[in-house]
């Protein structure tokens, strides 16, 4: 499972330390968390560079928003919060733009910078995720995001964005046949 | 694993009883794996802290004026209980003629302060 999160007591101290101005605690808790956010705003936005500036905002939000973090979640369960608030402002604010600045209506900018991979059947695969995800609609991709590429369980997934278990597995489905659909287009 | 194995894995990712974990960890080993640059941790820190005097001005500013604003508040309502000692001893009452200083008077030397006859 990619699911990464620390020991409780851990947990505590760095925040606290991060809290008193620790600049080597937060960091720590940079370089823990920066895998799991990228796989949420990257998932969401395509590997773009836009993505990257979200994702330092998500850590950057977190930093002034620790002293709200009361440890009843898990402090994982917390950024991922605020990782996909800021990813589906992003992606309502591209709507916005494009609505007004282009005739794309509400098409996105679908940039896909693609890492570095060993093969040419490895870049399709990340090509083909890409792609699918990026065709759908956010609240869906929202749930894939989650599931498929974090690992998510149902349970989590509906604690993380804050809906009801119903509603997601209701979503869970309609993206499925959706994603179904993308898939044989590709 | 070749494209309709990945499409079939990732749909399947979507069924109510399936192990997502093990999905994610499958699709990771076929590539799809994201991350951002290798200084981003660098990039972040430096943001916030390259900015954090001004901000730590501001958060400083913010707790002193909380703390002024708790001692302020703390010293009115001992001002107020005092002067309700004050009239309660002085007037022998609370009541709101106590309070305007008019428990005293009769109505008639109210008239006669207010018109002057």
């Amino acid at each position: 499972m990619i699911k990464e999160s620390y020991n409780v007591s851990l947990e505590n101290d760095l925040v606290k330390a991060s809290l008193e101005g620790d600049k080597r605690a937060f960091g720590e808790i940079v370089n823990h968390y920066q895998g799991m956010v990228a796989r949420t705003v990257k998932g969401m936005l395509g590997d773009s560079v836009f993505a990257e500036d979200i994702g330092q905002e998500v850590f950057i939000n977190l930093f002034y928003s620790l002293r709200d973090f009361r440890g009843e979640a898990k402090l994982s369960t917390y950024i991922q919060r605020i990782a996909v608030n800021l990813t589906l402002n992003e992606i309502k604010r591209r709507k916005r733009f494009f609505s007004i600045f282009s005739q794309k209506g509400n098409n996105e900018m679908h940039e896909f910078e693609i890492a570095d991979h060993n093969t040419e059947e490895r870049k399709e695969a990340s090509e083909i995720v890409n792609k699918a995800l990026q065709a759908m609609d956010p609240k869906f991709r929202i749930i894939v995001t989650m599931r498929m590429l974090q690992g998510y369980s149902t349970k989590e997934t509906a604690e993380i964005l804050d809906l009801p278990i119903g509603t997601v597995l209701s979503r869970l489905s309609r993206a499925q046949e959706q994603l179904r659909n993308i898939l044989t287009k590709l | 694993m070749n494209t309709s194995e990945i499409k079939k894995l990732i749909i399947s990712s979507l069924d109510a009883d399936a192990d997502p974990g093990d999905i994610s960890r499958k699709l990771e080993e076929e590539g799809i794996s994201y991350g951002f640059s290798q200084n981003f941790g660098e990039k972040v820190l430096n943001k916030l802290f390259s900015a954090g005097l001004s901000i730590n001005r501001e958060v400083e500013f913010v707790k002193y004026m909380n703390f002024a604003f708790y001692r302020i508040a703390l010293t009115g309502i001992a001002a107020i209980v005092i002067l309700l000692i004050s009239i309660f001893i002085m007037q022998g009452s609370l009541s709101l003629n106590s309070f305007l200083g008019l428990s005293d008077n009769y109505d008639e030397s109210i008239v006669c302060l207010l018109t002057g006859n």
